[in-house]
């Protein structure tokens, strides 16, 4: 599987194609920007008063953004197994 | 399809010991894990406390896990102006003794799901649980990202702080904000003898007032706290995901609080950042006060045909280490739970509610889940006063912590209790850390099933 690194954070490698693990439902939605305050890989951004990843090339899987968001637009969940994030420094 | 005796969901620090207990106990037992390597995907910095250690599994006291450095002392320092003014170590006990191990999570949970696998557990990686099967309310299963369906008779979830399996069950809610922090670590590496000079078996904690911007607000976050590893250390620091009621722009916040530490903090330029080289940055968020927030510590933590352990349930704390005790205490007691529901053959909610009595009597749970001590240091905050701070840090993360009936009598029951089972416990105790100490000196460990991190 690629294996991708980032300048920005070293140490850390993201495996094969995590897909889209997080998701915002746009229906719900109020551009509150809570997921991007908290949101240290900067996956979101606010387009036309709604908050959408932008990437998620940089995501260490935290859930910071479901857990701040309380519209429930933030969908959540696992990416498929051996994918996503991975270190050997946590 | 196939249905095991029980699924244990995640191979952190508690999946494989209710794992490995389980399969000791002659059970069908698989045990799921989403990361390839067991602890890869797991973010700490960790120092494990000693009571894990000696009133934890009995297989970790007895093996050689791979420790990074045994830690004897807090260090205590208070910053203003970026110069330390006074300095606390009163917490501190002679070697062999320690009051933690430090540890890289990826290595330690290897060598955790290496002893279940060992007793007869089946690991599976790369295999995210993706939903559970459920049938009339009650839990039978998993359906993984491959669509397979693994089915059992009971399932232990050990998900982690962003489990979904209990949720999606029905049985739990995601953590309210308020009950979580956002943590950030760096990593950096650094010549063993550079560590042993500069902090020896120590951990250094710097407490500020707000004014200096090295760390959250006080009492709505972690201290920045530096833990040494072998030959590296472990600055971190955290905030609430909601302070003062907003939720904060923790992504400026967070490196900036570490940038001005480095920047301003004397003890860092002087004695630390010459001999340091920057290996790695990383971030969790951990549900620390899931146990203060009632609607939060009040959540199930067991349903039909389901037992919920660790961080997944709640059992994490901040005051005097992390989550991990809590995870093996209270993977051992689902476990015992689980292998008597199947020999009774009930494993239905009723059965399985005397895992809840077992938590709640646990000298140890409780306590880490309620310590008001991590809400106290908002008063701080409130007076802004210097000796008021260093009063509560010694209270609180000093030697004067011990003095508490809040923290005194769980270790005095806990002790109770372990030599009402073993009157000899008090000598293995000791037979452990002389060990763990020779380990670490020799830097000789149990041989990994993967190699715990890259070299050179």
């Amino acid at each position: 599987m690629e294996i991708r690194t980032s300048d920005r954070f070293p140490g850390v490698e993201w495996v094969g194609d995590p897909g889209e693990f997080v998701r915002v439902d746009e229906s719900r939605c109020d551009g509150c920007a809570n997921c991007v305050r908290v949101c240290l890989a900067e996956c979101f951004e606010i387009k036309n008063k709604k908050a959408r990843v932008r990437s998620l090339a940089e995501c260490m899987e935290c859930a910071a953004c479901w857990y701040v968001c309380d519209k429930e637009a933030v969908i959540f969940s696992w990416p498929p197994g051996g994918t996503g994030f991975r270190t050997d420094w946590g | 399809m196939e249905i095991c005796d029980v699924l244990v969901v995640g191979a952190g620090f508690g999946g494989p010991v209710a794992a490995r207990k389980c399969a000791e106990a002659g059970l069908d037992t698989v045990l799921l894990e989403r990361a390839a390597v067991p602890g890869e995907k797991v973010v700490s910095g960790l120092v494990i406390p000693f009571y894990g250690f000696t009133f934890g599994p009995d297989f970790i006291r007895e093996g050689n896990p791979p420790i990074e450095r045994p830690i004897c002392k807090v260090v205590n320092r208070f910053v203003r102006h970026g110069e330390i003014y006074a300095t606390d170590s009163t917490l501190r006990v002679p070697k062999p003794l320690v009051l933690g191990y430090a540890a890289y999570c990826k290595p330690f949970c290897t060598w955790l799901a290496d002893r279940a696998v060992e007793a007869g557990a089946e690991l599976r990686t790369s295999t995210t649980a993706v939903e559970p099967i459920l049938e009339k309310g009650a839990v039978r299963g998993v359906v993984t990202d491959r669509g397979e369906e693994i089915r059992c008779k009971v399932l232990i979830d050990a998900g982690g702080t962003q489990n979904r399996l209990a949720i999606q069950a029905g049985l739990r809610r995601k953590y309210l904000p308020e009950a979580l922090e956002l943590y950030m670590i760096w990593d950096f590496e650094m010549a063993k003898e550079d560590v042993d000079e500069t902090f020896g078996l120590s951990m250094e904690f710097f407490h500020a007032l707000p004014e200096e911007g090295i760390g959250a607000p006080l009492g709505y976050g972690s201290t920045l706290y530096i833990f040494t590893y072998r030959e590296s250390i472990h600055p971190g620091l955290g905030q609430f995901l909601v302070t003062r009621g907003e939720i904060p722009n923790l992504a400026g916040l967070l490196p900036r609080y570490f940038d001005n530490f480095q920047e301003k903090v004397t003890r860092w330029r002087r004695d630390i950042a010459p001999k340091a080289r920057l290996r790695a940055v990383t971030w969790d968020v951990c549900p620390i006060y899931a146990g203060l927030i009632p609607e939060t510590r009040n959540m199930p933590i067991c349903g039909d045909g389901i037992l919920v352990i660790g961080d997944a349930a709640g059992f994490e704390a901040s005051a005097f280490g992390d989550g991990v005790p809590s995870a093996w205490f209270s993977a051992e007691l689902a476990a015992d739970v689980a292998i008597e529901a199947l020999r009774r053959g009930d494993t239905s909610r009723s059965a399985l509610a005397a895992y809840e009595d077992k938590v709640r009597e646990h000298p140890y749970i409780t306590w880490i889940i309620t310590d008001w001590r991590r809400w106290d240091l908002r008063k701080v905050l409130v007076s802004g006063s210097d000796t008021e701070l260093r009063r509560m840090i010694r209270d609180h993360w000093g030697i004067g912590a011990f003095r508490y009936r809040y923290s005194g009598r769980p270790l005095v029951k806990a002790l109770r209790e372990a030599m009402r089972r073993d009157p000899r416990a008090p000598l293995k105790w000791i037979e452990m850390f002389t060990r763990y100490y020779r380990n670490w000196e020799e830097n000789r460990f149990d041989p990994l099933s993967v190699p715990g991190k890259e070299t050179g």
